[in-house]
Parts: structure tokens; C-alpha cells; sequence
């Protein structure tokens, strides 16, 4: 410890180094920990949905297929279900703004028991079932946009062939991990406007060409256990129906979502390696010259008798803590970033949420102190067997 | 003016900071050209198109051909329509296609959605270079298949004779593979519309039909019939727009890509600065003996800048170089339009090029900025004296 | 303790090898310097005196021959004893002073304590004596750059002085120096030499500092060529 002041002071010779050396590793860690934080908060998020004992049910064929409003009542029928709402993705623009917010049809009589994480005044809740054209948006949504109860909510057509006008009659809050962020409505004023305009294009007859499909089924299990036979039954269900489903439990679908990144992650990761890597270059780099501009002063304390042992470690704690005070401040700095700014307002619903969870920040601070532990190697081993002889003679 | 040679020598003199600083900011322009040879892979399958007449035909309103369904009875009065060009032998290039997104699972377990297009005989001449490059193309009604290349070496089953299995009713056999000059159809499997139709049980509509105008007037007036006949009322979207429309999946890229790149140019900015820091100390004296030589401020000034920049862009070389063998990456992740997997490969481009130089000149001149002006201020009489 | 020989080199040779050339640096050198002596070492550049000076201090070793210093052979030590040693023995001034630019005149001569158990106050103490001894009270907190050349000189003596070593080894230690303040600094190690009986080994440039010296030694071409005794020197010495 005795030495510590030394090595401070040796770290603060060249501020305009010392601090373009910092400067860099925060830079570079802070854009790794936000790529890493990414990752986490996505597997976060699909793992976090477990404790809801909710499955949901899709067509075989993905988002593509169709799920008829006909196949709610015998899933409901089942033993175990509590309770089933459609959950029909309208994916429609806001404002000219492409994926603005998850938008879902649902049974406004059932929804609320099912998401049972999310809490929304009784009033509202019964404005909500009552109302036609009504519909319910999350607190996070509502505060960023400005919105309170009453505000249309106008949905522009892009999926389906129609145009919604909506009203915010309730404002549903919860869980910070959960997407306070989606707008529900009925998803039975979206099939009767789509049976409209069925009937308008394609005469009468013709309304199942676009109506009567509610995408997603979301279902609600008494119990854990029962979820996994829940799943296959449902199936079973349907196997030979025009519309064979796939059931998965909430984590499973979640994961899905999480999967079709696909070969993103690893190039991302591959990214940060080669980060890495050039923060090594840059560090080594900078506590080389240090050490270059040094020699004359390594020798001298060789002759007066520091060790050699000694001489590395003074190196290597220097460099330990340029790149560690790098660390610091990139990574917490990512973390009070994110703290501050909710990135997840940017991602359209598919992250509820945004942080940099401690044991990525950590990660980037071991990151930054293993930074400096390599790269100060060479230049510490070097200083270490410098010759005296030679580092004194270059004074005269 | 200070002759370059004396810079390039004295990069070479000091060769390890040289080098550790050309590694640095090498690895920084190589991560960000990959995601921009990425993000330009993309643009590029939704760039290509066969040609400047071609037509995509989907349901008013509708922003993209997964949703795009309309009923069959009116696509074929589509097919019938004049002024469509015909191929060597004689065929009208216009296809009725219907798309479907069953879910595959990846050769390493993971699933993802995956498009699979039922196409007609035509489809293979709107694609520009459609080629069956190993097997053979599917014969119709026989439940086969063919696999774009790039998708083939990731997805189970679907290898030359492989089965690809999406459910009871949906299963084909993969028969051959194909390349679509880096197109969107590259991320796709084909196989016979009847077939589709038939399994999905979605007989009777049809997601989009495509069409090639025999000449320009013929186009405009194709496109006015289809957008605005009673008969039709459909839209009617020339395939650039609509591609053009799609390349929303990109953006996000486009924009990780973009704050990546910036953030890494800033650090290895610093790190330039560092090494031309280093660089004006150690030459004090030498500066000093210039200046009392005669070279005037600029001089010097231009001399270290120059020294900066061509640091920077031996890094920045490195990097671009870095890339040649990235030519044969391709990734595969999905689009955020429809969730279906998409196959990019790497491509370079104007893109990776532009940013690329963008990065080294950044890094070169505000990274040598800094460190010239501090050689520009120093004092002759006091450089002179500095050991 | 008169008339032990304090430092003994026994046909010592010194080489330095130049890629493929060798050069002989010091050549069949014998040379004993009982304790308590003040020793300047003079001679042409590239005689060989800052070698000569480099082998009794430790920090080289002799192609061949002995080199005794308090009885202990050097060439028998291996690197960590011999830097050991230098910590408990040698105490270095250089013509630079070589004083580390970021500590204060405090820090800088504190700095070899730090290599030892002492406490933080006893080195505090210590460090307050040597500054005394020099005659920089006061100084404690300056930096180097805040000093003169000779306050700088001082710092680095007591630097030299603060682990009260056996032998001390100065290199040009007035060459950077106007006249006055050399004169200053040399009376300043035939104080160290009288008062606290400190052998010591000064190469020079300069017969003014040589001549305060107790015995002048001129080298040329790595031979001794010269030895002179200065009486009264010797005599004030081993009359203390």
C-alpha cells in the first residue's frame, strides 16, 4: 500500500494520456455492455414470464397461419384453463410511425384475469368492457406520449385492411419487467370492421376471407403442473382440423422470439471480442510509451535497490488501474445511462424493458481490470528487466 | 513542406507503437465494415430486382406480401391482362405466388419462422440469375421442394434430400438448391403454389401475384388498371418500392451498426491521439531544429497531421483487408417485418467503403488535431534545450 | 577499524561486447580502498571510471577477477541479493540528481525507505534527519522542478544518505553544477565523509572536485595509471 501514492502519482504524470486512455476503454466498454445488456434483458425477459402459468397457442404455420375465433370455446372447455383471450397482433402505424407499440385485439372480459400481473383501476376496467371502441394502454405508454383517458387513439391500417379509431378509456400499470407499453382493445370491433370491409370488397359471403382469425390464443392454467399436459391437449385438439395449432408454454414462445436473432448474437459477440482486442492494442500501447519515457527512472530505482518483483507490480497496478478507472466509468456509466434513458421505448414492445443487470456491469469491470492486467504485462516485464546500466547512461 | 518520408520514417523507427496503434484502430474499422457489409448485404437481397418493369401485386393497404392475400379468381383475370412480357420460350412472365411462415428448427435445435413460397413455372425468370446450382428443380404436384444455398447449410432437413417437416400435412422433400443473385429469395424455399395451397389449406387466394410489363407504357398502364380498376382495386407496387418499403429490417442494423461505428471511432480516435502525444514529446528537439531551420508553423503542422493520417490509414487498409475473407459470410436472423428468417451474406460495397474511410479520416485528423497543435506552440528556444 | 580494506577488486577485467566486436573496457584492475575513504576516480571519457564506479556499486559485474566490497564478494550474489544489497549498502548520486519528477523532495527520499520494514513515522524521521543533514528543512513539500540544481543535488544526497548505507557512489555529481554550488555539494560529501565516516567512490571530470577527495585514482584505456594520496586528506580522515 505504501507504494499506491507512487503509482497514482506515476498514473497522473501524463493527464492528457492517462485521460485519453480512460476516455477510450469507457467509450468501448460502454458500447460492449450495452450489446451484452441486450442479450440479458432478452433472455430476462422470456424466463421472467414463467410464474404466470400462462400457454399459448399458435397455428402450426407460425404468424402466417390462422387461429378461427370458433377454437376459443374448446380450449376454454378444457380441465385446468381458467381463462382464454384472443390475442390478435394488429401490428397498425401510429401516427405514421412504422411498430410505434405492441398493439393487441383482445376479450376484454377475460384479458385482465389472465394478465394478472398488471393492475388497472375497477372503473376503467368496467369503462373498458363496456365500451366498444374502447381501449387500455399501458402507464409507461400513456406517460411518454402524453395520452390520459379520453385521447383518441387513431391506428392506421398496415397488416389488416383497416383503419381503428380508438379510445383510451383505462391506463393498466404493473411489473417493471412486464411491456407497460401495449395498447389492448376489442378484438371483436376489429373482426366486425373487418367483416365490413370483406363484405364491401369482396360482397357479401365473403367475410372469412379476412374475419374471424384471432391470431394468437392466450390461455391461463390453474397451476404449473398443468401447463405441459395442457399444451399437448389443446393440440390434440385441432390435430385434424383445418388448422392445426401449436401450443407452447409463454417461456417457450418468448424463447422463440428470442431465438430468431439467430446468427446476430454471435456476430455481436464477435464484435465485442474484437473490441476487446483493440482495447489490449490501445492500453499496451499507452502504458508502453509511459514506460519508454520512464527508463532512466526505472533504473535509478533498480540501483537503489527495488526488485524486480517490485518493478512489475508498480507497472502492472498502474496499468490495472488506468484501465480499471476506464471500467468504472464506462460501465456504471452504461448502467445509470440505461438507469436514466428507458431504451426499451425504442423497441417497439420487444423489450419491455431496459437495463444493464449488475453482473453485466461487473462483467465489464473485470473485463476492463483483465485489459489491464494484459496489456500492462509486456511493458511491465520489459521495465522489470531493463538493464540499470544502461537506463542510468542514458541521462549523460 | 516537411517531406512525407521523414513521417513514414519515423512510424517505422518507432515501429511497435506503430504497430500496436495500426492493430487498434485495424480491429475497430474491421468490426464496424462487418456490420455495415452486413447491413449492405441486406439492402442489397432487397435492392435486386430482375428488372424495372417488374410488378408486385398485393391487397390494397397492404405493406407486405405475407399479408398481402388476396382471392385467386382475381389474380388469374391478373395473368390475362395484355401487355405483360414473355420469356425466350414464349411464356408470359407474371406468377401467382402464396407465402407461408411455418416454424423450422435450426441445425443447432433453435427455431425460427421460415418462408416458404409456393411459385409457378414463371417465378424463376422474375428472379434476377435464378439458378438451381446442385440437385434439380421440383416437379409440380409431387410435394418437392428447393432450398436457397445459404438457407440449406442451416436449417434441418433442409439438405439435398432432406425432408422438411412443418407439420402432419406439410412436409416436402428437398430436391435441389438454388441462388438467386443475392436476392430477398435467397432466404427463402420454393416449392410447387398447387402443392402449398393444397397443404395449407388455403386454396382459392393467393398472397401476391408478380408480373414483368413488356415496355414502359405497357407498366404505366398496368399499373393504373390494377390500382384503380373496380375490378381490381389492388395494389399494384413496382418491386424496387416495395422492397424498398420492406427495408425496415435493416435499420435496426443500420442503426446498432451506426452508434457502434461512432463509438469505436471515438475510442480509437483517442487512441491515435495517444500515439501522436507520444509522438510530438519524443521529438521535441526535432521540432525545435525545424523551426530554428526555417519550416514555419504550418509546416510542422501539416507534417504531423500527415503523420496522423497515414497512421490511421495503414489501420484503417488493415481493416478493409480484414474483410476479403468475410466475402463467403452470410448470417442468417429475421426480419423485423414479418419474423421470417432472412440469409444475408457480406457484402462489400460503397457502404463498408464509405464508412470505412469515414472512420480513418475521423480518427487521422481529429486524433492528430490535438497533438500537431501542441508541436505547432512549442517554443523553439525552450525545444532546443529539451533533452 | 583504520586501514581495513573496504573495497577490493582483484585482477578484474571488464569486457563489453558490441554485436560481433568485443572491447575491453577495464583490463587485470587491482584496487583496494580501506573504509572511510573519499575516493575520486578520474581519467578521459571512455577510460573506464563510470564502469569502475558500476562494479563496486553492484549494479555490473566483472568479466573476471574479484570485486569485495565490506568482505562480501559481489559475483557470488545472484540478482535479487545484489539488489537486496545495494538497498542495505550503496547509496547512488548521479550527475542528473535523477530524482522521480512526480514525488515531492519528502517522497523522493522516502522512497528507498520503502523498501525496508519501517514504520511510516520512524521513515518519517529518518527522512527529517537526511533533509537536515543536507540542509533543506523547509523543503519537504517541493517538487523537483520547484528546486534549484543544487537543492536537487541535495535531495538526491539525502535520497543516498536516508538508509544509511555503508559506501556511497556519486557520478559527476557536480557536472551539472555552476562553481559555487559545487563547491557547496562537495563540501557537503567531506562532511558526509568525516562526520559519519561514509566511504566514498566519486567519478569526476573536474580536478577542483577531485582535489577534495582523500585519494585521486586516473584511469586510461581501463588501466590504472595514476594513485596519488593526498597526506593531509588522509590524515583528517583518520584523525577523526
Amino acid at each position: 500500500m505504501k507504494y499506491l501514492h507512487y503509482i497514482l502519482r506515476n498514473a497522473r504524470r501524463n493527464p492528457v494520456r492517462t485521460t485519453l486512455t480512460i476516455a477510450s476503454t469507457a467509450i468501448c466498454l460502454f458500447l460492449m455492455l450495452l450489446l451484452l445488456a441486450f442479450f440479458a434483458v432478452n433472455d430476462q425477459v422470456t424466463s421472467s414470464v414463467g410464474v404466470y402459468n400462462r400457454v399459448c397457442t399458435l397455428n402450426a404455420n407460425g404468424f402466417a397461419g390462422r387461429i378461427p375465433v370458433t377454437a376459443l370455446e374448446p380450449v376454454r372447455a378444457l380441465d385446468g384453463v381458467v381463462a382464454v383471450t384472443p390475442f390478435s397482433w394488429l401490428g397498425a402505424k401510429y401516427q405514421e410511425e412504422v411498430l410505434p407499440f405492441a398493439q393487441f385485439g383482445v376479450d376484454a372480459d377475460t384479458v385482465f384475469t389472465i394478465l394478472d400481473e398488471f393492475t388497472i383501476p375497477s372503473d376503467q376496467l368496467a369503462a373498458f368492457k363496456e365500451s366498444r371502441d374502447g381501449c387500455v394502454i399501458g402507464r409507461k405508454l400513456a406517460d411518454e406520449r402524453r395520452l390520459k383517458l379520453g385521447d383518441p387513439m387513431p391506428l392506421k391500417r398496415d397488416l389488416y385492411p383497416v383503419d381503428l379509431n380508438l379510445k383510451i378509456v383505462g391506463i393498466y400499470d404493473g411489473p417493471t419487467n412486464r411491456d407497460l407499453r401495449m395498447c389492448l382493445f376489442h378484438w371483436k370491433y376489429l373482426d366486425e370492421e373487418l367483416k365490413r370491409v370483406a363484405t364491401a370488397l369482396l360482397g357479401k359471403g365473403s367475410e372469412d376471407r379476412l374475419a374471424g382469425n384471432v391470431g394468437m390464443i392466450y390461455v391461463k392454467c390453474n397451476s404449473s403442473q398443468a401447463m405441459a399436459g395442457l399444451c399437448a391437449r389443446v393440440d390434440e385438439l385441432f390435430r385434424n382440423s383445418e388448422y392445426p395449432t401449436r401450443t407452447q408454454t409463454e417461456e417457450a414462445f418468448g424463447k422463440m422470439f428470442a431465438e430468431m436473432l439467430g446468427d446476430l448474437r454471435g456476430m455481436i459477440r464477435a464484435i465485442g471480442l474484437a473490441v476487446v482486442f483493440s482495447l489490449l492494442c490501445v492500453a499496451g500501447n499507452a502504458m508502453a510509451m509511459a514506460m519508454r519515457e520512464r527508463t532512466t527512472e526505472v533504473a535509478v530505482l533498480k540501483a537503489i535497490g527495488f526488485r524486480r518483483g517490485l518493478i512489475l507490480a508498480l507497472v502492472l497496478t498502474e496499468s490495472v488501474l488506468v484501465s480499471g478507472a476506464g471500467g468504472v466509468i464506462g460501465a456504471l456509466g452504461c448502467k445509470a445511462f440505461c438507469d436514466v434513458v428507458d431504451l426499451s421505448r425504442y423497441s417497439a414492445g420487444f423489450l419491455p424493458f431496459f437495463y444493464v443487470p449488475w453482473p453485466i456491469a461487473l462483467l465489464g469491470m473485470a473485463v476492463a481490470l483483465g485489459i489491464g492486467l494484459v496489456s500492462g504485462l509486456y511493458p511491465a516485464v520489459r521495465a522489470a528487466n531493463s538493464s540499470v546500466i544502461d537506463g542510468l547512461r542514458k541521462v549523460i | 513542406m516537411i517531406p512525407l518520408k521523414y513521417n513514414v520514417r519515423n512510424l517505422r523507427v518507432r515501429w511497435k507503437t506503430t504497430l500496436m496503434t495500426v492493430l487498434g484502430t485495424g480491429l475497430v474499422v474491421w468490426s464496424s465494415c462487418i456490420l455495415f457489409g452486413l447491413v449492405e448485404g441486406l439492402e442489397h437481397s432487397l435492392k435486386v430486382s430482375g428488372d424495372p418493369l417488374d410488378l408486385i401485386i398485393l391487397r390494397k393497404g397492404s405493406s407486405s406480401e405475407t399479408t398481402g392475400g388476396f382471392i385467386t379468381a382475381t389474380a388469374d383475370e391478373i395473368l390475362n391482362l395484355s401487355g405483360i412480357a414473355r420469356d425466350a420460350s414464349g411464356q408470359a412472365l407474371a406468377a401467382k405466388e402464396l407465402l407461408n411462415i411455418p416454424i423450422a428448427t435450426r441445425t443447432d435445435g433453435s427455431t425460427t419462422n421460415i418462408i416458404i413460397r409456393g411459385v409457378q413455372p414463371a417465378s424463376r425468370g422474375l428472379r434476377p440469375d435464378f439458378k438451381i446450382v446442385a440437385g434439380r428443380d421440383f416437379e409440380l404436384g409431387k410435394g418437392e421442394c428447393i432450398v436457397s444455398r445459404s438457407l440449406s447449410r442451416r436449417f434441418r432437413g433442409a439438405e439435398i434430400g432432406g425432408l422438411l417437416y412443418f407439420g402432419e400435412k406439410e412436409q416436402y422433400r428437398v430436391v435441389g438448391l438454388f441462388t438467386a443473385g443475392g436476392s430477398a429469395a435467397e432466404s427463402e424455399v420454393w416449392c410447387d403454389l398447387k402443392d402449398l395451397e393444397h397443404n395449407t389449406g388455403r386454396d382459392g387466394s393467393v398472397s401476391c401475384v408478380q408480373l414483368r410489363a413488356a415496355s414502359s407504357p405497357d407498366y404505366n398502364r398496368l399499373q393504373q388498371t390494377l390500382n384503380d380498376d373496380p375490378r381490381f382495386k389492388l395494389a399494384a407496387i413496382p418491386e424496387s418500392v416495395y422492397f424498398e418499403s420492406q427495408s425496415r429490417s435493416s435499420l435496426f442494423l443500420k442503426a446498432a451498426g451506426t452508434m457502434i461505428a461512432i463509438l469505436l471511432t471515438l475510442g480509437a480516435m483517442f487512441s491515435a491521439a495517444n500515439t501522436m502525444f507520444a509522438a510530438v514529446s519524443a521529438r521535441t528537439r526535432e521540432i525545435g531544429t525545424m523551426r530554428a531551420i526555417g519550416f514555419s508553423q504550418f509546416d510542422i503542422l501539416i507534417s504531423f497531421m500527415g503523420e496522423s493520417l497515414i497512421l490511421c490509414l495503414m489501420g484503417g487498409a488493415l481493416g478493409l483487408l480484414a474483410t476479403i475473407p468475410l466475402n463467403a459470410l452470410t448470417y442468417e436472423t429475421s426480419n423485423l417485418s414479418n419474423f421470417a428468417s432472412v440469409s444475408v451474406s457480406f457484402r462489400f460495397g460503397p457502404l463498408v467503403a464509405g464508412v470505412a474511410i469515414a472512420m480513418t479520416l475521423a480518427m487521422g485528423l481529429f486524433g492528430g488535431m490535438f497533438p500537431a497543435l501542441r508541436a505547432v506552440r512549442l517554443d523553439v528556444i525552450s525545444a532546443l534545450r529539451e533533452l | 577499524m583504520q586501514g581495513i580494506p573496504s573495497i577490493q577488486l582483484r585482477g578484474v577485467d571488464k569486457d563489453y561486447r558490441r554485436d560481433e566486436f568485443t572491447i575491453p573496457v577495464l583490463v587485470g584492475l587491482d584496487l583496494t580502498v580501506p573504509e572511510g575513504e573519499f575516493l575520486a576516480l578520474m581519467g578521459p571519457s571512455g577510460s573506464g571510471k563510470t564502469t569502475l564506479l558500476n562494479l563496486i556499486a553492484g549494479l555490473d559485474r566483472a568479466t573476471s577477477g574479484e570485486v569485495l566490497v565490506h568482505g562480501q564478494d559481489l559475483g557470488l550474489l545472484s540478482e535479487s541479493e545484489i539488489t537486496r544489497w545495494r538497498a542495505d549498502n550503496v547509496g547512488f548520486i548521479f550527475q542528473t540528481y535523477n530524482l522521480i519528477p512526480v514525488l515531492t523532495a519528502f517522497e523522493n527520499v522516502e522512497l528507498p525507505l520503502l523498501l525496508t520494514k519501517l514504520s511510516k513515522r520512524t521513515r518519517r524521521q529518518n527522512v527529517a534527519t537526511a533533509l537536515k543533514i543536507v540542509g533543506l528543512e523547509g523543503r519537504e513539500h517541493h517538487y523537483p522542478r520547484q528546486l534549484s540544481g543544487g537543492q536537487e543535488q541535495r535531495v538526491a544526497i539525502a535520497r543516498a544518505i536516508v538508509t544509511d548505507p555503508y559506501l556511497l557512489v556519486a557520478d559527476e555529481p557536480t557536472g551539472d553544477l555552476d562553481r559555487g554550488t559545487a563547491t557547496e555539494i562537495l563540501e557537503l560529501l567531506e562532511q558526509l565523509n568525516r562526520e559519519f565516516q561514509k566511504t566514498i567512490v566519486m567519478v569526476t571530470h573536474d580536478p577542483l572536485a577531485a582535489e577534495r577527495a582523500s585519494r585521486i585514482l586516473h584511469l586510461d584505456k581501463g588501466r590504472l595509471v595514476d594513485d596519488i594520496l593526498q597526506g593531509a586528506r588522509v590524515s583528517a580522515a583518520s584523525a577523526s
